[in-house]
């Protein structure tokens, strides 16, 4: 199949390095400490934070750090055919630790010990980058909960078909079987916290790919700062100050 | 879980006895209803309703199928609830799961009638294609997003504002074929049918609180009630189904009170639900 057309357009009409349309929205789930909604394309995840909390299992208490739990769940409707999957298969088990992992790394968990994170994303609409656009909810979710963070972190992903290295795979390229890279940064510090690659891709064609995604994943860094000064300013407004 | 101090309980137990609720409201008043339709795009209708802190999320899906043997005129209908943990930390893992039971058993019971189909709120012989051979087979599913009390009414609400949003494809039936097999169909992707809603009843839950009962409760609320009693009602003003969950028991004279009270605040809900419906799916078209 042709997933790039001679004119350089892509299945759903973008260009090779065209991300697709974003919107975030913050304070999605009233009850959360922290929560926002993050959309890329037809990929739709919600994200809520609660904590820093009491450890509600002892065992797993640590005194020098915070610990950081994470659950990833798909909603039945939220991919084309139907399906019921228990909760906890295979699949959301590996997302929720990657996830996991990814906070970790940015959260200052040295500064809470004793208390415990937990953030739980939701899958309602699923269309090819979930993991990353899961990261870039939770970091949402995080900053609007206020938990001290050493950078934001935000994941694109990015793939390489019909010889040409594409930005921020849909669900129809991204099941094509070609290579997808999934990249998430700390945009500040330029620092790689996630990697994850399947299928086969060459040495020096990995580095384009990879440069592709840390571009997406700065662009949407900009747009997440955004969202979160607009969203201060209207706290801020609130307050009256 | 709701953890509420003697003093809180107090103030929330003497409010409604006094017909002022921590919110303001009386005691037989809802939270704002907010409706949004088409929000799955996927789905063949979905809607998304917000009272109060309460969000769900409720999606239909259409699927070709074969109708039961016990009953070749009537496509088949069924209902899925799961809650999702960000409504709740309690919610992680299966912890939430005997909660999704007992709401998609309790929504069943409200919306689909008896096992043999006979009051349904859903019309399910509209969904046959070819008796006894081809149906379409409706899955319904709500999602619990964020939860603050009341969530079989907001279900319920989702669930009729999603029905009223869903389009089925038109069937084509090919000419030709023998009357014993299985016959060709051609499902048309640009004429829908729309869903007839109108006799889609509407959940109204009284919550005992004290002597008093109130509808549309907050958690708070919930944690301080002794029994729950929840009554689908539909435009007629017709009963299509009672469940009394949990708490203590109930002198019946007060039950009948209980069904006279919501058949009062249903038609009062019904006009809302309705409105809220037609102006999110105008905004939806537009």
């Amino acid at each position: 199949m042709e997933y790039v057309n001679p004119e350089g357009l892509r299945v759903d009409g973008r260009r090779p390095m065209e991300m697709r349309q974003i919107r975030a929205e913050i304070g999605a789930v009233s009850k959360a400490d922290g929560s926002a909604i993050f959309e890329m394309g037809n990929t739709k995840v919600i994200a809520a934070v609660y904590g820093p909390r009491e450890v509600q299992n002892r065992s797993q208490q640590m005194s020098d750090q915070a610990l950081v739990r994470c659950e990833y769940s798909m909603a039945n409707f939220s991919t084309g055919d139907r399906m019921r999957k228990p909760k906890g298969d295979r699949r959301s088990t590996e997302i929720s630790l990657v996830i996991r992992q990814t906070m970790e790394a940015c959260i200052l968990t040295h500064l809470m010990p004793r208390s415990q994170i937990d953030i739980y994303v939701q899958v309602l609409q699923a269309d090819g980058g979930t993991r990353s656009a899961c990261i870039n909810a939770a970091t949402l979710a995080l900053a609007d909960a206020g938990i001290p963070m050493r950078d934001l972190v935000t994941s694109c992903s990015a793939g390489y078909l019909n010889s040409t290295p594409l930005l921020d795979l849909n669900y129809v390229e991204d099941s094509a079987g070609g290579p997808d890279v999934t990249v998430g940064i700390l945009p500040k510090l330029d620092k790689v916290t996630l990697l994850q690659m399947d299928s086969k891709l060459p040495v020096d064609i990995l580095e384009n790919v990879m440069q592709l995604a840390t571009e997406g994943c700065k662009a949407i860094a900009n747009y997440i700062r955004e969202i979160l000064l607009e969203n201060t300013k209207q706290l801020e407004y609130r307050r009256g100050s | 879980m709701v953890g509420l101090s003697l003093g809180e309980q107090f103030f929330i137990q003497g409010g409604i006895a006094q017909d002022l609720r921590c919110d303001g409201r009386k005691r037989l008043s809802y939270r704002p209803i907010y409706v949004q339709t088409g929000v799955i795009p996927q789905a063949n209708g979905s809607a998304k309703v917000r009272i109060g802190d309460t969000e769900v999320i409720a999606s239909v899906k259409a699927e070709l199928g074969k109708p039961s043997l016990m009953q070749p005129d009537k496509g088949k209908v069924s209902i899925h609830i799961d809650c999702s943990s960000t409504a709740e930390p309690a919610f992680e893992g299966r912890g939430a799961d005997w909660l999704s039971a007992d709401l998609s058993n309790a929504l069943q019971r409200c919306l689909l009638g008896a096992k043999s189909g006979a009051g349904a709120g859903i019309d399910c012989s509209s969904l046959v294609v070819v008796q006894g051979k081809i149906c379409w087979d409706l899955y319904i599913d709500g999602l619990v997003v964020s939860s603050d009390g009341n969530l079989l009414d907001a279900l319920g609400a989702a669930i009729k504002a999603a029905l009223s949003n869903t389009g089925i494809p038109k069937v084509q039936i090919a000419a030709g074929a023998s009357s014993d097999e299985k016959p060709e169909v051609e499902v048309s992707d640009e004429e829908f049918l729309q869903f007839d809603t109108s006799g889609v009843p509407v959940i109204v839950t009284l919550t005992k609180v004290g002597k008093h009962y109130i509808v549309d409760a907050t958690s708070e609320e919930e944690s301080q009630m002794s029994s729950a009693v929840s009554i689908s009602i539909n435009r007629q003003g017709y009963i299509c189904g009672v469940t009394k969950r949990g708490g203590m028991g109930l002198d019946p004279s007060v039950i009948l009170d209980m069904v006279s009270v919501a058949k009062l605040v249903s038609e009062q809900l019904i006009n809302k639900l309705d409105s809220e419906i037609a102006s999110a799916e105008a905004e939806d078209e537009s």
